[in-house]
């Protein structure tokens, strides 16, 4: 585990500053926290968060789990996503984590979650595969 | 659109499903893209939607780019992009009670989009059954033959109406 500077991640970042991530570390890692506010809202009638935004907010703490664990302040660059949507995210804040299931030396292979009331009733999955930055740009 | 022009692709593939026989009123679908809290706060501009299809524009924004310095727009806002434009292929083809629910979404991200670089995004619903809807979707920055993003998805329909 490193000492990165999670929060100086997310102010270095406008679409970040934007969403309004804020984060706690703890040992099992980043916990990410996203606000609810009017403007994530993508479904008016029920009324529910956007799913670009929830899926947005456990990219970018796939992002902040591979900086925790690697001391990495370059960002990984997103190959691809895959998101599965279980339940509405509903008009409260959001909370993630992510697990690196494998971190090779050009590609991270991650999975996250997000919920609201309960970790243990998911409102949305993510897995992603993430392009470590360094020293692995050179083979492209 | 019937598949045949040169140029068509695979989101503008003729469409295989349980269609209804009346095309939704393409001004009122319009009004997810224009109304919609978490699309209006990014940006999008509706482009054009029919059955089956539906295409949004998003113009670059300073305080959109992931990485500050780049001025390239963050994946995660063409995440966004590209689930509210599936959505909006599946309103226009259904209508807006059809209130789909996105299932799941894989998008593959090609390349960077260019520095200060607007999007826009199309969708096709190749295939539909009664509950669910089926889509491809696509992203680029200046030509279409030269994608920033692919997209698959599945979405839920709630259809009362065909009960």
């Amino acid at each position: 585990m490193s000492d990165v500077d999670l929060a100086a991640i997310i102010a270095s970042s406008p679409f970040g500053r934007f969403l309004g991530i804020e984060t706690q570390v703890d040992e099992r890692g980043v916990l990410a926290i996203l606000p609810i506010r009017d403007e994530l809202i993508g479904n008016v009638m029920l009324p529910a968060m956007h799913g670009g935004c929830v899926a947005a907010f456990l990219e970018i703490t796939c992002q902040l789990q591979v900086a925790h664990e690697t001391g990495a302040i370059a960002p990984a660059r997103t190959i691809d996503i895959s998101v599965e949507y279980l339940r509405p995210a509903r008009r409260e804040n959001l909370f993630a984590r992510a697990r690196i299931r494998r971190l090779g030396r050009r590609v991270a292979t991650i999975h996250a979650e997000a919920w609201q009331q309960d970790e243990d009733k998911p409102v949305c999955l993510l897995q992603s595969h993430l392009r470590l930055p360094g020293s692995v740009a050179i083979s492209d | 659109m019937t598949g045949d022009t040169p140029n068509s692709d695979r989101t503008t593939q003729s469409r295989v499903g349980d269609w209804p026989e009346q095309t939704p009123d393409q001004q009122i679908v319009r009004g997810m893209v224009t109304y919609t809290p978490y699309a209006k706060a990014l940006g999008m501009k509706y482009v054009s939607s029919s059955p089956g299809h539906g295409e949004i524009f998003l113009p670059w924004r300073e305080d959109l780019v992931g990485q500050g310095g780049s001025d390239i727009l963050a994946p995660g806002v063409l995440t966004a992009l590209i689930d509210h434009v599936c959505g909006l292929a599946i309103m226009a083809t259904f209508g807006l009670e059809a209130r789909p629910a996105t299932l799941d979404l894989r998008i593959d991200h090609m390349r960077p989009a260019a520095p200060r670089g607007s999007i826009t995004a199309a969708a096709n619903c190749y295939k539909s059954t009664r509950n669910i809807a089926f889509l491809r979707a696509e992203a680029w920055d200046v030509s279409r033959d030269d994608l920033v993003a692919t997209a698959q998805a599945a979405f839920i329909l709630n259809r009362k109406e065909q009960a």
